[in-house]
């Protein structure tokens, strides 16, 4: 039997001492806010409710990984309840977003993060309550969590409506994109929860942190400028926008040096997959475990990477090689970049959870079977509702620009996305494929979800330019 | 032709027929569909990106092999256009060669289970009871209550039940994929006989003809004259609506009149025009002046045009010989310095019939030109409107309400697919192999079997909870049985 690659196995800290720690925590952090809140005399805005729907579900995720730590079962109710309460103020900021805009939060990426995150937390606890998966909410709430961190450094002014936007239908186009698009990640979810109880080697989710980590710094390095430098979007904090050189030319800024750290972080990310390859040739278990130790050391370098673009980013001014002078810059520039790092640090933190408490974890989930089915389902209400989306913005397209297909960048890997789905459901009903080939189906289709939401709009413009 | 060369070329046939209905090609040609699509996002495509643009990004060398292929314009390149073609086909020929076989089993349904498949099926159970008539009027009462609709299925000499629900979820298959047809269809006619085209009309101004995207005009059959047209704007300058007041003439006759905004185009005759842009032309369109007569007489306020001659009393007229909307003397000349309203000038010619004198009156009066003094009218600027031109996306897409069907279409094939199982229940009196009467329940969904397995189970437990009242009820003599085998 191949043995499970596991590290030490941690020390049982005390059951409540965690929940107190996290509850101190997030009633300092309220605090702290509720004073700020006093000083500028505003309570109630979106900003704040976001705020403090940030710190309850930043709660839940650290009970969560909290579990990860210690095994302990209750860590999983709190932190249910910190996601209710996190979804509460959730309301509260999209109501108060609605009232203040006259209309639902959908114009702007911003809008359409709020919008997405609560369907998020929602579908989460039903999927809870209903399909008794108690513990999907540790990959949903950080998912949940980079939306919000990405929300907080977007534009939001509350911008009125464009001609082409104003339309009943971008309402109910938007809003199926937002139901399908988190059926979908909650698809994901369970795919993944269906891997670990149907046994899939930790060495696996190993080299697929691994992977992951790589394709994201890649993704990040593409913007790797000669001399050592990342290139980041120029901002304009008078106008809060980025500078334009042209029609949809951006300026770009380079920082010194953070090219080099990205590359470092690379090597560090690539390195439990060497490991990995190498276990795979020999078989000599030590090299898992110099593997796992290599993910950790991973996560110190991510968080140093983004303790330094934080800082960096941040403020300060660099010079372009398009233009003279030095131009300032923000950290809502670069949310990509931003939801990358923040990602790939959660994404390696999880694997750890994994690593230390995969028994803990499959005690608590349904069957490999059950969550086979259960993976379906949503996908069985993921797939009508892209259908609805895609007509919805068909219609809605030809009403704006008379034309109800144009083959854009957006509305192409749409319909690639609704192609891969609708082959999940081919693959399962007339071929049966069940288990392992429809879960790896399932991460296929939501990595093209997560293409089209974030990739069409960051790597290639087009006519959506909107979102 | 011999007999075994034409048999040959049936065979061939056959197997190219049987091979395009095959699920391994169907998910062959979508993945190539996906492969080239995704292509068709990350390479440039023409025409929506412009020459320079195409020549910056590739080598010239790619670029020519780019273009050779057709990777440029990967979406009306001919081998796309087949690859879809061949999507369409291999749809058809599947569902053709499925749609027998379901049909036989939608249209003759399995009213009468015989032993082996009593035997076989996964949910069945058999219940020991007394009296055949009564349990199956037990059964048929559960049944009836679940919402089968049982029916009485006549035997040699004794009956069965046989209940089910939403039959026709059998056949929703074939519905979402015809409804996929549909939309392809609507494609396809739209690419062969759709067109999009673009024009630009200033206030009044009419057109019957329209600029195609390569260049070329088509001719409507009709006029579309612009009335007026506009644009606000929100506090912060961005656009809020842009509109034009529209007529159409057909044969010097306005037919049609409707403004239109963005998102609510004019439709006539199939062709639609959508308000697509807006913009300054940079020369005026009115002037309205206020005019003041040297002789003390009251001032009017005048409204005149471009080269327009206008009478401000029997003896004298006005004409608009120049505006400029940004103006710039230099070297003893006047130039225009842009053409946005920065520094306006006009240039008006005042004559007078009597004297026959023509005077040039400047606003602002510009020295070296003006001869204002002169001039037995004076004028003060009051407003400047200029010249707008609107701009108008005209389309004809006669295949689009194929789209729309094939739409709805596959909204209630996959409501069906996907919320509309069907289930099918039977109860047979049988005598087991020990030769006692039982009452064989068995049950049957096409999909989420489990729960399906669950409700069954509560069915067989209402059928006998049921029985065990009864029996307890009354006590009576065993009938003789009519039972079968």
């Amino acid at each position: 039997m191949a043995r499970i690659a596991r590290a030490e196995q941690q020390p049982a800290a005390t059951g409540t001492t965690l929940v107190v720690m996290v509850g101190l925590g997030v009633a300092f952090l309220l605090f702290m806010a509720f004073l700020n809140v006093v000083k500028s005399g505003n309570l109630l805005n979106d900003s704040n409710l976001l705020y403090a729907a940030l710190i309850f579900y930043s709660g839940a995720g650290t009970l969560y990984l909290g579990f990860g730590v210690t095994g302990i079962p209750s860590y999983i109710r709190f932190a249910s309840l910190a996601t209710w309460a996190g979804l509460i103020a959730n309301t509260g900021a999209v109501a108060h977003r609605w009232y203040e805009a006259g209309h639902p939060p959908f114009a702007s990426i911003y809008e359409m993060l709020l919008s997405f995150v609560w369907t998020l937390a929602v579908l989460t606890l039903i999927a809870e309550k209903k399909f008794k998966v108690k513990v999907i909410g540790t990959v949903t709430m950080p998912v949940a969590i980079v939306g919000v961190v990405l929300m907080q450094l977007l534009r939001t002014e509350v911008h009125p409506l464009v001609p082409a936007l104003q339309s009943t239908w971008l309402h109910v186009h938007v809003t199926l994109a937002m139901l399908a698009y988190a059926a979908c990640a909650l698809s994901f979810a369970l795919a993944m929860m269906f891997l670990i109880k149907d046994k899939m080697k930790t060495e696996t989710f190993l080299a697929a942190t691994s992977l992951f980590s790589i394709g994201t710094y890649l993704g990040v390095l593409t913007r790797f400028e000669k001399w050592g430098g990342l290139s980041v979007a120029a901002w304009d904090p008078e106008r809060k926008s980025e500078v334009f050189l042209a029609k949809s030319v951006r300026l770009f800024v380079v920082i010194p040096d953070l090219g080099w750290l990205m590359l470092m972080v690379l090597a560090a990310a690539a390195a439990p997959l060497v490991l990995y390859l190498v276990w795979r040739k020999t078989g000599k278990e030590n090299f898992i475990d110099i593997a796992n130790r290599a993910v950790f050391v991973s996560i110190l370098l991510q968080v140093l990477a983004l303790v330094f673009f934080l800082l960096r980013a941040r403020d300060g001014r660099y010079g372009s090689l398009d233009a003279d002078g030095l131009f300032s810059t923000s950290l809502a520039a670069s949310p990509f970049i931003l939801s990358g790092l923040v990602g790939g640090i959660f994404v390696s933190l999880l694997y750890l959870l994994l690593l230390w408490r995969r028994e803990d974890l499959e005690r608590m989930l349904p069957s490999a079977e059950e969550l086979d089915r259960i993976t379906y389902k949503t996908i069985a209400i993921a797939f009508p509702l892209l259908t609805l989306m895609i007509a919805a913005g068909a219609y809605w397209a030809n009403r704006t620009w008379g034309s109800y297909w144009s083959w854009d960048p957006k509305e192409t890997w749409a319909a690639i996305t609704w192609l891969v789905y609708a082959g999940y459901l081919h693959m399962r009903v007339t071929r049966g494929w069940r288990g392992r080939r429809a879960a790896y189906f399932a991460i296929l289709g939501f990595a093209v979800v997560m293409f089209t939401f974030f990739g069409v709009t960051y790597l290639l413009p087009g006519m959506h330019a909107y979102a | 032709m011999t007999t075994s060369s034409h048999s040959a070329v049936q065979k061939t046939v056959r197997k190219t027929w049987q091979t395009l209905g095959a699920i391994k090609t169907g998910v062959i040609l979508l993945i190539l569909v996906v492969i080239v699509s995704a292509a068709g996002t990350v390479i440039l495509q023409r025409p929506a990106t412009d020459a320079d643009e195409m020549q910056r990004a590739y080598s010239p060398q790619v670029l020519r092999l780019l273009d050779g292929v057709g990777l440029t314009d990967v979406f009306h390149a001919w081998w796309f256009v087949t690859l879809l073609v061949l999507v369409s086909f291999s749809i058809i020929a599947a569902s053709i060669q499925r749609f027998p076989n379901s049909w036989r089993y939608y249209a003759r349904p399995y009213k009468s289970p015989d032993e082996s498949f009593r035997n076989a099926l996964p949910n069945h159970t058999l219940i020991p009871i007394g009296d055949e008539e009564a349990g199956l009027n037990i059964a048929e009462r559960v049944f009836h209550k679940a919402g089968f609709g049982p029916e009485r299925i006549v035997r040699e000499n004794s009956f069965s039940l046989f209940g089910e629900r939403s039959r026709f979820s059998e056949m929703s298959v074939y519905i979402v994929h015809a409804s996929l047809l549909l939309i392809f269809l609507g494609g396809i006619v739209d690419a062969l006989y759709g067109w999009r085209a673009f024009v630009t009309l200033n206030r009044g101004q009419q057109s019957s003809q329209v600029e195609t995207q390569n260049g070329s005009k088509r001719n409507l059959g009709f006029a579309i004259r612009c009335e007026s047209a506009g644009q606000e704007n929100y506090t912060d300058g961005t656009p809020k609506r842009w509109w034009s007041d529209l007529t159409i003439l057909q044969d010097g006759q306005a037919v049609v009149h409707k403004q239109i905004v963005v998102n609510d185009p004019l439709v006539y005759r199939g062709i639609r025009f959508y308000q697509a842009s807006y913009g300054k032309t940079g020369k005026i369109d009115k002037l309205v002046l206020t005019a003041t007569p040297r002789d003390g007489q009251a001032p009017r306020d005048i409204t005149i045009s471009p080269d327009e001659t206008l009478p401000l009393d029997p003896d004298t007229t006005v004409r608009l010989a120049e505006f400029i909307p940004d103006y710039v003397v230099r070297d003893g000349q006047i130039y225009a310095r842009s053409s946005e309203l920065e520094n306006p000038a006009a240039h008006l010619v005042v004559e007078s019939k009597k004297s026959g004198r023509a005077v040039n009156f400047w606003l602002p009066a510009i020295p070296g030109f003006e001869q204002n003094d002169s001039s037995p009218y004076t004028f003060e600027g009051k407003d400047i409107q200029m010249a707008y031109f609107t701009g108008l996306e005209v389309s004809h897409e006669p295949g689009q309400w194929s789209v729309w069907a094939g739409v709805l279409v596959m909204g209630l094939g996959l409501a069906v697919v996907f919320y509309f199982v069907h289930v099918r229940v039977w109860a047979v009196p049988v005598r087991n192999a020990r030769g006692q009467l039982t009452l064989w329940i068995g049950g049957t969904a096409n999909k989420n079997k489990d729960v399906f397995e669950q409700r069954f189970r509560k069915l067989v437990e209402e059928i006998e909870s049921q029985l065990k009242v009864s029996s307890k009820a009354g006590a009576e003599a065993p009938v003789a049985s009519l039972a079968g085998k």
